[in-house]
Parts: C-alpha cells; structure tokens; sequence
C-alpha cells in the first residue's frame, strides 16, 4: 500500500470486467481497482475473488506494468489484536433488496431502485451524471417514485417500521433530476404518507410540489407492468376520490427502506449486542446510544432508521459516552503532534501557485478550465499553475505540497469551489508545507461560477479568469499573519435545566468538567415534568427524579434555580456571564456555554381551543390520564385533530413529535375503555421509525384514522351546554362527517418564545431562523454546533424533537463542549485589526464603533490599539477610520483596493 | 456592429451571509447573469464609502454591497455601520450628479440564496437599462464648457 | 480686551494667548504671552479670517502641558467643540473668548451661526438660515449636476489647500494622498478625490469656509460641504458644532433606523 501512487495502470491492463457495485451494478469494474475517485486511501486493490491470477494461475497483468512495484501476490490476510476501553457501533444498513416484491418487475432494467438512481445522478457514477435511463441510454421523460419499499411492510418483507429516510430522498431525487433533465421532466412519487418532520424539510417538501412541479399522488402501487413493444412502464393506481387511473413511465424507481445486513447481525451476536425491533440494536430511548453491553455504544442507523443529521447527533453522543467512561484515562495515550516550523517569506518576492479545479464536471462542464489555467500563467507573480479533477483530494494535498517545496512557491489560490467550503483543508496543507496558512486565497468559480451561469460558459470562463486575477493581486499582497495562544477556562455553562440542559451537564460534569446549570424556573425538569411516557410506553417521571437526584448530587454541578443571564462578555474560552440568580447578581466565568431553553407549547386560536375544558393539548391530556380524570373516564368518543398551528403558511414547519404523541394517547385511552370511539383527524401521519408500531398497534385497536388537506381544516363547534361537535370529510367516503366527542385533543405547535430566544441569542452572538429556533452551523455535518465558537445547542430550542432525540442532542453538544475543554490553550489573531500607530491620530472613532468593545484608547501615546484577542476581524473600525491608519490584516485597505482594480480592468 | 452594453457590477458580499447566500444560489442552481464580480469582506462594515467611490472612479457601472439582516450581523452591530455610511454614499452621489440607482445595498442571509439571485438579476438589469456610468474623470475640455 | 488677556496671562490661566496683530494694515494670527502682551491691540471688527483653531492645534501638540487661549469667531468655536470631540484638544487646556461677525460678513458666509456660545466683543448679527448657493444647486436638474460639478473639479490642481486650512482635518497622514485610493500625478486628479473629502467632512465640517476662499481655482467647495453637513444632519439628526454628541460615522449606537429583518 505504502508503494501505490494511484495511478490507475493495473485497472487499465486489467483483463477482468466485473460488476461494480459501488455504481449500485449500473457499470463495471475490474478485478484491480479502486472503490470509488475519493476513497481515503486512494490505493488500487485486487478483487481476489474475480483475479484470474488466484482463479487460474495465470495473468499478473498488473503486477507487470506497476511502475512502482507495488502488487504483491502473496499478500497474506493479516489479524490484529486491540486493547481498547469502549467500542463504538456504526455499521450501518444495506438497502433493501426489492426482488421479493415479485409484482414490481425489479428485474427489468428500467424498474431500479433509489441507490442505482443515486448513482445514475452522479456525476462520478456509470453515465457521468447524464440522465438516462438503464436500457437503451435514452433520456426519460417520466419518473415515477414509489415509496416504502421495504418499509412498513410485514408480507414481502419484515420490516415494518418506517426507514424514516426515504420520503425526503425521493423529494431530493425528483428536484435534482429536474435539475439534470430540464424542468419540462414530469416525476410522480407515490406514497401513503408524506414523512418530512425534520428541520427546514416540511419547507423543501411545499418548494417541491409548488415551485418545481413535482407531483405528489397518495396511493400505494400493486403492480408494475412492462409495457409490451416498449421499455416502459405502466402503472396502474387509485386516485384518493377512488379512480382507478393508470399512466405510463419510462423509468420506475423503488424507493428502498433501509435494513441491518446478516453480517451486521452476526457481528452483534459475536459482540454479545442484543438486537431488539427490526433488528436494530436494543436500546432504551433513556440511553439511545448505550447497547445491552456496557462499554459498546451505537449510533447510526444500526441504532434506527434515521438520516444524517440525527446520525451525526447520536455519533457525536456515542462519543460522548464513551469519553465519559475513559475519562480517567484521559491523555494516557495521546503523542504531541510534530511542531511545524514556518519558512519565512516576508523578504521574498510572492511566488504564486494556482490550482485550477475541474470538481469532476461541477466546474469543467461549464468553465473552460484549461483556457483560465492558461491564462494565470500570464498573470503577474505566478510561478506555477496546475489542473486538477478534485483539488480538495487527499492526494491532490500531498502532491500541492511536494510542488510548494519543489517550485519554491510563497503563495497559493485554488480556483474552485467556495472558501466556505475548503478553506480550512487548503489551510491546513500550507501549514503542513511550511506556509503560514493565510498566505492563501480562493476564487469562487464553482458556487458564484459555473453553477449559476450553466447557459453562459463562455462569461463564466471570463469571469473565472477575472476572478483569479483579483484572487492573484489580493494574495500577493497578503504576508504572514501570526497567531496567539489564549487559556482555556475549564468549565461549563449549561442554559436550561429541562432533560436535554440536564443530560448535558451530566455527561460534562461526569467527564471531569464544573458545570454551572442555570435554570429560569424555581425548580429543574422543564416539559419533562408534563410528559407521561417515551413513545413505547416507558414512564418519563422516574427517570426524572433519577435525572433531577442525579444532578443535584453531583459535586461537579452547581444548580442556579430563579436563575437568568443578564450579561455575556468573552468569546470561546474565555467568557465571563453575568446573571441574575433570584434578585442576587452573580458572575460565572466559563469556557463554554451550551444552550437548551427547550421551546413551549402552542395556545391555539382555533378549533375552540380555551372555550371548552373538553378540549386539550397532549400535554395536558397526558396529566388528565395520568391522574384518571373524570372527563376521560366517562367519556365514550375522543377525536386527535394534528397539525394544530403546525404546517401552515405562517408556521411552515412539522412539530415531529405530535403525530406519536396522538397515537400514544390514543392507544392509552382505548386501553382504558377499549369501546371508546376515537378518531384521529390527519394531514399525514409521521409515526418514522420504529413508531410505525403505534400507528400498526392502533389500527388494529381500532383507533379510525380520517385524513384531511390544508384547505378543508376540521370545523370544532363548541354548544352553549358545553358539547363538542367536530365536522371533518372523510378522505374515503369524500364527504363530511360530523363527530360528536367527549374529549378533542389538539396536536399543537411547539413553538419559541421569540423574546426569551433572540435576547439569549444576541448574548451569546448565535442566530436564530426564521421560526426563532436556533440556527446551526450545518445542517447535517453540525448540528449541535453555532458559527460562533464555544456556544452548543440541543433539545428543543434547535428544533421540536421527542425525548430520546433530545438526550441524544444534548450528549453531542457535551461531547463537542468537552473538544473545547480538553484543550490547554486556544489559538486566536489570525485575521485580526490593527492600528498603524505613526498614522493613529487619537480621534477614538474606532473605539466607539468596534461592535465588541475590542479597541482600547491609550492615555499616555494618545493613540488606539486593538486588542488582539477581543477583535473578531470584522474590519468595522478599518472602514471608518478616514485616514486608513488602522488595516484588517487579511483584508487590507491596498487588497480591497487592489481587488477592485483588477475587478474592473478586463 | 457594436456589441451590446454589459455592466460591470462589483459586488462586496459579507463572508457570513451574503456571500454564503450567493454560495446558497449556486448550490440551488439558480441562474443570475455574470456581470457581477464578487469581493468577498468578513462584514458588510468592512466596506467604506473610499471603496465605493473608488469603484465608480475606476468604471463600474453598478456597486451592490450586501450584508446580513440588521439584527443577524455576525458581529453583531458592523452592518450598522455599513447603513449608516452607504445611506450617505448614496445621497452624497446623487448630489454629485450621479443616479443613486448605481448604488444599492442589499440584506441577504445565508439562507436566502433565492434573493441573492433575484437582486443580482434585478440590479444587474437596471444598471443596464441606465447604461454605462458617467465617466468620474474629469476631462480638461469640460473646463471649457464644451 | 487687552485688559483680559494680560489677566489670563498674569493669572497664569493661560500659557499663551492666540489673537491677532495688524501688520502692514492686515490682522494676522499673533501668539502672545507675558512677554509681548502689550503689543495686543484693543479689539474691533474685522473681515480677515484664518484657521485659528488649526494653529492652536499645532501649538498645543507641540506644548502638551501649556494652557493656550484663543480668540473665536462663531465657527472656529465650533471647530474647537469638534476638535474636544474628536480627542484632538483638551477642553481643560482651552480658554476661549469670543467675538461676533459683522453682518456683512455673516451674509457672505450665509453663516447659521455667526457668533460664539462665549461672546465677549461684537454684537451678534442676525444668522442667516438658508443657503442661496445651495438652493441654486438643488435647483438644477440632477442630470445636469455631475457636468456641472465635473467642470469645477476639472480644474484642481492637487494644492491639497482646502485639507492643509480645514480646521477640523487633523489627521497625521491624509489618505488623500494614499496613492491606491486616488492614482498619483494625475492633474487634475479624478473626481474620487473630492467626493472623498467630502465623505471625510461628513461629521466634521463646521461651515467655515476657509476651503473655497483658499482654493486657487475658485471650486465651489463650500456648497459641496453644505450638502454634506445637511446630509447627515437630515439623516441622522446630528450637528456639526455642538459640543455634545457624536459623529454618527463613528458612533455605534444602540439601535438601527431600520427595523431588524425579516422573521
């Protein structure tokens, strides 16, 4: 492995086709080859089980025109013995197989399944990205999806749960084959229920159907038939007023659930792993990612069926667990990284390299990437120039630094993607190559480029090419920007002392860490006071007052009741918070802060919420339950009315958490009086997961379940004598029916209280969305971190979630809490202001317009200087001051000048 | 025959919201029409009103500055600032003669790819209409009132 | 007059006083001190008009420690508020009397203020409230304006006159002459030379006047810095000139004039 350059040679002579099956089996593959263009190696291996040499002896093709030596045929399987005090659990699923479903035609070419389209669609895959489909190449005109495939299905198959996943990647598939195929492509997805409760997904879901034209047809398919004389497809179906319909498609795709491989299963027998439902690890939604075996953790869909940023949540908190467990044996194994030295170039003409990148076709498709690679070598100062496929490649990073040393160069842009993207890894190779990191620019020819000019190649390569210029005359300018070390306070500050504030401070304190849980009631435990029960049934008080005991006791948390923050000063490491603790002011100084203010329940404005005492909130019907009040227990018909407040146009988001929450209660109350008529009144239903069990438990209970849209909401009518009349049309019989319960329960928003959220927010510099929950820094790749360094979220005020999401949540903002304490000291300068004091006049117009206090007014010089370790680089003060004397290094008054020229000379 | 007039628009995109706005646009394939030349700040109030003039002097037609909603600058108060001061530019260019429509300034988030695209096209599209900007030299034959 | 300021001087209230000595029939700026106080002249009216406060800036930071006096007119009383806000002068180290305009003068200079808040000599004549340049100005149409300004910038010639007897520019390198903001040896130089002055006058100019009589080529600087000054104080409801409050340019302030974004 240590003599592989990647070169490709032994695939290339290789005589052996076989199927690929990273392109899902769509292409093929030789015997040597490697597992896809961004494998971490990037080595070439042999097939073994396809080689003709271990076959039949002959061949070694390979072997013969390696230029560097590097097959060995008598490479021996090796084994490993590792001493370790946790193990943690994430293998994954494999897609389900859809042959068992004997009347979907998966064996004709053009029936595949979500994967294969997937591969289809990349742009590295078997058509290079061009959209065609399996049989003949030709481009489709018609797509149909159907959904649950291999989920919530026990007669092909046993897997009736929800894979959780599928509803959200079919919406995606359809939009970006419009994207590839042009917008006239007609896709239609079949499903039963629309299952997008996740943050920001009900919002892609509406822009789906409303501005892209996808068509969404509720109804689950039989059969497809191959259309005799064709290579399409019919599909026959059951409109929703009960018309059988059929259309023709010319490519069919199953949108496959996700499931645990046998290897898998055998690997938990091996590890002594119970396996629960499904056939996912047993765990208890109180420890979601603590298997049957203490000291193996779990996370990912091996867990449940979930998607990506709820599975680098649980990652996150598996990590957690297991640093809890090792925490005394922190350090005991860890090497200091070498200390890389730094070339000094500040007497050095600027020698610049330039990196043109194609990203496989994102840029080349639409940018001529060799004419700008051509042009840079004119450009002034640039003593390099080069092309690549992938720049971000791990060997292209190898190879940038052999060239930095080989040509000399003092200097680098990358002509690609966005600095927001790579920044960091381009950074990180300077320094590894003994450049200072910020001797390093980028020009965006791929997001601000080729992906919004797609029409115009010719203007985009111009721009491209201007766009490397001005990147060129910036870098030249630029000198090295020098660094400081700041201490590290190690403790914690957690806001909120609900399950996810508490769940936090445990798994912080239990590592070693002083926690400071801040919380603004009188006592600790926040909506988990109200809650009844996990959604399967296990009772959320006892784990509480465990939770509660548990943090009152523990010596490394300090509990601050009546509790607010009036004040934060500081940034990550270093903050200092003042708060008002029952009318007493107190000041904590802490390195982190994780915030868990949880969110409230919706009051609804309709549906005669507050007219009746027959009508609840789940909330409160859980307690009326719980105590067997005597509405409940006389009462002989109940109706669940969901989507209260939630997926509406002024609140276009799902609250998760209802629709289980409904179906719990309504499974309580039928156990209680199993003769009690109850209806849940629905827009879909989202029991994902492993819920799908209640959903499966009420029907057969015989809980009815009638469905309504948008624009025909239930109307609740609320007598003078205190009866409850509730007019809905079924969605079967399309016409109205009038329900006369004893009890209405309305699945209500959960919503932030936007005053208590955005005064927090503004304290500790996050951002709030447009819902007024807090905004992570990524989506799916962080989503219990801020922008703002050294602030963490989880629970509820990121996004509604159920209980065991939120313990989840709240161990991953721990753990990475505990990355920013573990260390001794944080690096802070870099992009930084600072005052030429020979220019400095005094005046302080500076001093009064830093947005953070970071600049400080010399007495005795009479001039300004910034404080280095305080000034965020926002560059405020550089605009203000008229005569230039104070620079934003990394954005100078001569780069910005610089820029605009070169902006503005073609 | 003449080519067509195309802008130059020169653009200072905050590193926070905006320029991940426009980064947004391109994720999401929006279309906008390549006149415009980014310069990428850490803050909207990086930008001065020196920058601004200095980009009319030196021929563009049109300068978009953008930065984050007031109330989400990423630190804090500096697009405060960047009002305050384009506010001005922008009455002190339309006093000097110029149409302030060359000028505007723009609050995009990081979420709102789909605006950055349809203020690019808009602005892109009325600086057009406006036609090239007037020259800022000063030209030794105006001394004589020709 | 002279009666006081030898007491200032003797009381050792001031160090130095900065009034005036006719010389050959002309008042010039004179530095008096114990030494040369009686050569001080008795006070009355006159048109000559200086940047006193620019001298008295000059001396002070070459004196650090010495208290000095000065005698003002109405707007070199407001350059010294500006000066105090700015940091550039120590109100504790400035001892001021004042003196009104004559009224000619005062309809010369369309002056809103033609006497100091500390008037000691003079009688206070009318202010005048609007600006008949200005109003000349807004009334051509916009599109004739840019030729119009451009025909006077035409002929600067880069005397850097107006900054050198602005009293209010103080900085200790000017970015006019930064030569990636405005090209260097280019005459005339662009016009982003003075829409940069101006930009740097918004805030500060206290409406003296002293630019457009200095000026060598007769460009109508005064009218342009008016603009300015109306500008922010429309806008921003800020005076130049008033010992209280501060340049919206460099203030923060608590709140935006603008609602905060979309929710």
């Amino acid at each position: 492995m240590d003599k592989c350059i990647a070169c490709g040679t032994c695939a290339e002579k290789c005589p052996r086709k076989v199927t690929d099956e990273y392109n899902a089996g769509l292409g093929k593959r030789k015997a040597a080859y490697v597992k896809f263009p961004q494998a971490v190696p990037l080595k070439y291996v042999i097939d073994k089980d396809h080689c003709i040499y271990f076959e039949k002896g002959k061949c070694r093709a390979c072997e013969k025109f390696c230029p560097t030596q590097a097959v060995n045929f008598d490479d021996q399987d090796r084994e490993f013995t590792l001493e370790v005090g946790s193990v943690i659990l994430a293998p994954g699923f494999e897609p389900f197989d859809p042959g068992v479903y004997d009347t979907y035609s998966y064996s004709h070419p053009n029936v595949i399944t979500s994967m294969e389209f997937e591969r289809i669609l990349s742009s590295s895959g078997p058509f290079e990205g061009h959209l065609v489909r399996p049989s003949d190449h030709q481009e489709p005109k018609k797509i149909a999806w159907l959904q649950c495939v291999g989920s919530r299905d026990i007669h092909h198959c046993d897997n009736g749960y929800c894979s959780g996943v599928c509803c959200m990647y079919a919406i995606k598939e359809a939009a970006i084959a419009k994207e590839h195929a042009g917008a006239d492509l007609n896709t239609a997805i079949f499903f039963m229920d629309m299952r997008t409760p996740g943050k920001d997904f009900d919002k892609y879901y509406e822009r789906a159907k409303a501005e892209k034209g996808v068509r969404f047809i509720r109804s689950r398919v039989h059969s497809i038939e191959p259309l005799p004389g064709t290579d399409d497809l019919a599909i026959q179906y059951v409109t929703e007023d009960g018309r059988i319909t059929e259309e023709v498609f010319n490519l069919v795709v199953l949108s496959v659930g996700l499931q645990i491989s046998k290897d898998t299963l055998e690997l938990a027998e091996k590890l002594g792993v119970e396996i629960g439902d499904g056939r996912f690890a047993a765990t208890s939604p109180f420890q979601p990612v603590q298997t049957s075996r203490t000291g193996i953790y779990v996370c990912g869909v091996f867990q449940s069926p979930k998607d990506i940023p709820l599975s680098v949540m649980e990652a996150s908190a598996a990590a957690a667990e297991s640093a809890t467990l090792l925490a005394p044996a922190r350090n005991s194994l860890t090497r200091k990284p070498p200390e890389l030295s730094e070339k000094d170039v500040a007497a050095q003409e600027p020698r610049v390299g330039v990196f043109v990148c194609h990203c496989g076709v994102n840029i080349a498709g639409v940018v001529d990437v060799e004419a700008v690679a051509d042009y840079a070598e004119t450009l002034p100062g640039v003593a390099y120039v080069e092309r690549n496929l992938f720049t971000c490649a791990q060997d292209t990073q190898d190879k940038m630094k052999q060239i930095i040393e080989e040509h000399n160069l003092n200097r680098i842009v990358v002509a690609a993607c966005s600095p927001r993207t790579h920044e960091a890894l381009f950074q990180e190779t300077l320094k590894q190559a003994g450049l200072n990191k910020y001797l390093f620019e980028m020009a965006n020819i791929r997001n601000q480029g080729s992906w919004v000019h797609m029409n115009e190649p010719e203007a985009a390569t111009e721009k491209a090419k201007d766009l490397v210029r001005m990147a060129v005359a910036k870098v030249a300018l630029q000198q090295p920007l020098g660094e400081m070390q700041l201490g590290v306070t190690k403790s914690a500050l957690v806001v909120g002392g609900g399950i996810a504030g508490m769940t936090a401070a445990l798994t912080l304190a239990d590592q070693g860490y002083p926690v400071t849980l801040v919380e603004r009631k009188d006592v600790l435990g926040g909506h988990g006071r109200k809650l009844y029960s996990t959604w399967d049934g296990q009772p959320v008080a006892p784990f509480l007052d465990e939770l509660i005991k548990r943090v009152e006791a523990h010596p490394e948390i300090t509990v601050l009741t009546k509790a607010r923050i009036t004040d934060v000063q500081g940034f990550v490491g270093n903050f200092h918070t003042v708060l008002d603790v029952d009318g007493q002011r107190r000041e904590v100084d802490h390195g982190v802060a994780v915030i868990a203010v949880g969110a409230h329940s919706l009051k609804p404005d309709e549906y005669g919420y507050g007219k009746s005492d027959r009508i609840f909130l789940n909330l409160d019907l859980d307690q009326a339950i719980g105590e067997r009040d005597e509405r409940i227990v006389t009462a002989r018909s109940a109706v669940f009315i969901q989507c209260v407040g939630s997926r509406e146009p002024d609140r276009p988001y799902c609250s998760r958490v209802c629709c289980s929450h409904s179906i719990e209660n309504a499974l309580r109350l039928k156990k209680l009086n199993p003769d009690m008529d109850v209806y849940v009144l629905y827009r879909d239903i989202r029991t994902f997961g492993l819920r799908e069990n209640l959903y499966k438990e009420a029907r057969a209970r015989g809980v009815l379940f009638i469905r309504f849209d948008l624009e025909n909401k239930p109307v609740v009518q609320v007598a003078s004598d205190g009866t409850l009349k509730v007019t809905v049309k079924d969605h079967v019989l399309q016409r109205p029916v009038v329900l006369t319960p004893d009890i209405l329960t309305l699945a209500g928003a959960i919503v932030m209280r936007e005053s208590e959220a955005d005064e927090l927010a503004k304290m500790f510099k996050v951002p709030v969305n447009a819902e007024g929950f807090f905004l992570e820094a990524h989506a799916k790749l962080r989503p219990v971190d801020f922008a703002t360094d050294g602030v963490f979220v989880a629970g509820l005020a990121h996004y509604p979630k159920p209980t065991e999401e939120c313990i989840a949540q709240a161990k991953a903002a721990a753990s990475r809490a505990a990355t920013v304490l573990a260390k001794d000291s944080i690096t802070a300068g870099g992009v930084v202001a600072v005052v030429n004091k020979d220019l400095c006049c005094g005046c302080q117009g500076c001093v009064q317009c830093c947005p953070f206090g970071a600049i400080d007014y010399l007495e005795r010089e009479g001039k300004c200087e910034v404080n280095q370790a305080l000034c965020k680089g926002c560059g405020t003060c550089a605009a203000t001051c008229p005569s230039e004397a104070i620079t934003l290094l990394g954005f100078s008054h001569l780069q910005l000048y610089a820029q605009i020229d070169e902006a503005l000379s073609a | 025959m003449q080519n067509p007039f195309e802008p130059k628009i020169l653009a200072f995109l905050c590193n926070w919201c905006s320029y991940a706005g426009a980064d947004l646009a391109g994720v999401s394939r929006l279309q906008y029409p390549p006149n415009i030349r980014v310069v990428r700040v850490m803050c909207s109030g990086t930008v001065s009103p020196h920058h601004v003039i200095h980009a009319f002097q030196r021929g563009a037609d049109g300068v978009l500055v953008a930065g984050c909603h007031i109330g989400d600058c990423h630190y804090l108060k500096g697009n405060y600032m960047t009002l305050k001061r384009m506010k001005f530019v922008q009455e002190l260019i339309r006093f000097a003669g110029y149409n302030p429509e060359r000028f505007r300034l723009e609050w995009i988030s990081s979420a709102e790819g789909v605006k950055f695209a349809e203020v690019v096209r808009d602005f892109t599209e009325k600086v057009r209409s406006l036609g090239p900007a007037p020259s800022f030299e000063a030209s030794p034959r105006l001394a004589m009132g020709l | 007059m002279k009666t006081k300021v030898r007491q200032l001087l003797e009381e050792g209230r001031v160090d130095a006083f900065l009034a005036y000595k006719t010389i050959h029939g002309v008042p010039f700026p004179t530095l008096f001190t114990k030494e040369n106080v009686d050569e001080l002249e008795e006070w009355a009216p006159f048109k000559a008009r200086y940047p006193v406060t620019k001298i008295l800036l000059a001396q002070a930071r070459q004196n650090p420690g010495k208290t000095f006096g000065v005698l003002v007119r109405g707007c070199e009383e407001r350059s010294l508020y500006e000066l105090f806000k700015w940091n550039q002068l120590s109100p504790d180290k400035v001892v001021v009397l004042g003196q009104a305009c004559t009224e000619d003068l005062a309809l010369y200079c369309e002056c809103k203020k033609p006497f100091p808040d500390q008037l000691d000599y003079g009688e206070a004549p009318a202010p005048v409230p609007r600006s008949r340049r200005l109003e000349e100005l807004e009334a051509m149409p916009e599109t004739d304006r840019l030729q119009w300004w451009l025909s006077h910038f035409n002929r600067c010639i880069r005397c850097h006159g107006c900054r050198d007897v602005c009293p209010v520019c103080f900085c200790t390198e000017c970015s006019l002459e930064h030569k990636e903001l405005i090209p260097a040896r280019k005459l005339p130089p662009d016009s982003s030379f003075h829409l940069v002055r101006a930009v740097h006058m918004a805030g500060r100019c206290i409406d003296c006047g002293l630019c457009e009589e200095t000026c060598p080529a007769g460009i109508p600087l005064r009218a342009l810095y008016k603009r300015v000054n109306d500008l922010v104080e429309n806008i921003f409801d800020y005076q130049t000139g008033v010992p209280d409050g501060k340049s919206p340019f460099s203030m923060l302030g608590d709140e935006s004039f603008l609602p905060a974004g979309p929710r």
